[in-house]
């Protein structure tokens, strides 16, 4: 890894980190904030809900309508859209960028005549996007925490809020490694952010489609997304060794894949 | 006798459809300064780029003060300098950062004190950022950052493109007073004059393959002339068939011109009795010279 590049990655991505940071957690301060409002119209919402389809509920992680009344039954369901999609969508741009950047911004031919060898740039922006989801995600369940301490009725179980967590951060570390891996394969020097975004909300999509409707129930293997468990209210709530080697693996297996492209790629600008 | 300092053997670079490079070979020896021309698309950047192992080559090698410039790309890039030909990167730093974040890599002892002492003599205002420089000025951005640690070899992609005419002076002077005390220079350009103003060498690149790798006054006492004759009637046709004549000469109305290489008694022998009106014979430029190659 080289010192001066990481550093200057960390600096230059440092404004975007902040913001997304700020997003995230703006917007789990303000959903959080409502869940008082919401134990107090127990019955109203209760009714309301009774005419939401059960399966619009299911893909939110929610298997039982009264799990939202649990302060982590409620935040879970609503993590799902912020720090899953979204983390994942901050996550999947940076790494999808972070080497393709030095094409499309015509700086590879600077970078590449200084004393550096291959491995030493990707080293240091992969070090650059994990540490960002890192830090994006530490702030944010940080939050996260905070908010629950703040709105919570009744004790609710920490485990799960890390289990939770940790779900969150290996599906994040998986978009990192899947956007630094697509990037390698791309021959033309272009930004692919609008795809890469595209990428993560069909995944998405799959998978919540999948949960609504049973008869493709089976095409949600193919998303990330149906290895994280959101069922936090369940006392057998756990991490599963399975889906905690999915990610693990898939992400490690990109990355090395993605190292071995970068390698070998001839840069064109 | 030392090894090259660039050792280019047989090098091709296959793009697919477009053409790349094929099998080019060609050696700069130390203390050289080595222009590469060609019109665009020939294969100039291709081969630079390759050097810099931005791209990879599809056969043949290349070294660089002996050293492959795959697999000891690192090394070879402690001792080279480089401009690129398009110097519009990093363009939200300033030029002082983008200089420091560029010394950074190289760890030299006197960064700051080198940075400074560039900057002055290049008149680069270190505290503007890059996108608010002119063409010119990041041209001279770049060639600073190139010249931080001394390089012993400095390779350039179209240098002087955007100078203007004082700067280029500067840049010369630069060049020449380096490449006194030791520096190799190869650099890549369209512009002869540059090339006529510079070098010592040169080698000419036509559709992804060298054509001519010769001594730039070798190239000009060729022996190659430029002929132009005046009848005072209408051209003599025989005179084309005279050997020496190169080929594709210009025949318009009275007058026939051609660029010669043969012996000057028979051209003069076989003009004789005709009835001319003028005669020029004078040195091509190097342009010219080019042009004959290239066709």
């Amino acid at each position: 890894m080289n010192r001066n590049l990481f550093i200057r990655e960390l600096r230059s991505n440092a404004f975007s980190l902040m913001m997304w940071m700020a997003v995230i957690t703006i917007l789990i301060t303000v959903t959080m904030s409502v869940y008082g409002t919401f134990l107090e119209n127990n019955s109203k919402v209760l009714g309301m809900m009774s005419i939401i389809p059960k399966g619009a509920l299911l893909f939110k992680g929610i298997s039982n309508i009264n799990d939202l009344f649990s302060v982590l039954g409620f935040y879970s369901a609503n993590n799902v859209i912020y720090m899953l999609v979204l983390g994942s969508i901050y996550a999947i741009v940076l790494s999808s960028n972070i080497l393709l950047k030095e094409e499309y911004n015509r700086s590879a031919e600077y970078l590449l005549s200084w004393p550096l060898t291959r491995r030493e740039v990707f080293l240091s922006k992969l070090a650059v996007v994990f540490l960002n989801i890192f830090i994006l995600n530490m702030i944010t369940a940080a939050a996260g925490f905070i908010c629950l301490e703040i709105n919570k009725r009744e004790p609710f179980s920490i485990n799960a809020f890390m289990i939770l967590s940790l779900y969150t951060l290996l599906l994040n570390m998986f978009f990192g490694a899947l956007g630094l891996f697509i990037s390698t394969l791309v021959k033309r020097p272009k930004p692919i952010t609008a795809f890469s975004i595209g990428l993560v909300l069909i995944l998405y999509f799959i998978f919540a489609l999948s949960k609504i409707t049973e008869s493709i129930a089976k095409i949600g293997y193919i998303s990330p997304f149906k290895y994280v468990n959101l069922d936090t209210v369940n006392p057998a709530y756990k991490l599963e060794f399975f889906n905690l080697l999915y990610f693990a693996g898939l992400s490690v297996l990109l990355t090395g894949l993605s190292y071995l492209f970068y390698k070998r790629k001839d840069i064109y600008l | 006798m030392s090894s090259p300092v660039i050792d280019i053997k047989d090098l091709s670079k296959n793009y697919g459809r477009d053409r790349g490079i094929e099998h080019v070979s060609l050696e700069v020896e130390e203390g050289d300064i080595f222009g590469f021309i060609g019109p665009n698309g020939a294969g100039k950047s291709t081969t630079i780029r390759i050097l810099l192992n931005l791209i990879f080559p599809s056969g043949g090698t290349a070294r660089i003060m002996g050293m492959d410039v795959v697999t000891e790309s690192k090394k070879i890039k402690l001792q080279t300098g480089y401009v690129p030909s398009d110097a519009n990167a990093y363009s939200s730093m300033t030029a002082g950062e983008f200089l420091n974040y560029c010394q950074g890599f190289y760890g030299t002892k006197n960064g700051s004190e080198r940075i400074a002492a560039l900057s002055e003599l290049f008149e680069v205002d270190r505290k503007r950022k890059i996108s608010d420089l002119s063409g010119g000025n990041r041209k001279k951005v770049a060639i600073v950052q190139s010249l931080l640690h001394n390089p012993r070899l400095l390779i350039l992609d179209e240098p002087t493109m955007g100078l203007d005419p004082l700067m280029q002076a500067r840049f010369y002077d630069l060049l020449h007073s380096e490449n006194r005390k030791g520096m190799t220079i190869f650099f890549s350009s369209h512009m002869l004059s540059e090339v006529q103003m510079l070098c010592k060498r040169v080698a000419i690149i036509k559709e992804g393959r060298i054509i001519k790798v010769e001594d730039i006054e070798t190239l000009r006492k060729r022996q190659l002339k430029k002929v132009r004759i005046e009848f005072d009637d209408q051209v003599d046709r025989e005179i084309v068939r005279l050997p020496g004549i190169q080929p594709q000469p210009v025949i318009s109305g009275k007058v026939f011109q051609c660029m010669y290489s043969g012996n000057f008694e028979e051209l003069i022998a076989a003009l004789r009795g005709k009835k001319i009106t003028d005669m020029t014979i004078e040195e091509p430029s190097l342009e010219e010279i080019f042009m004959h190659y290239y066709n």
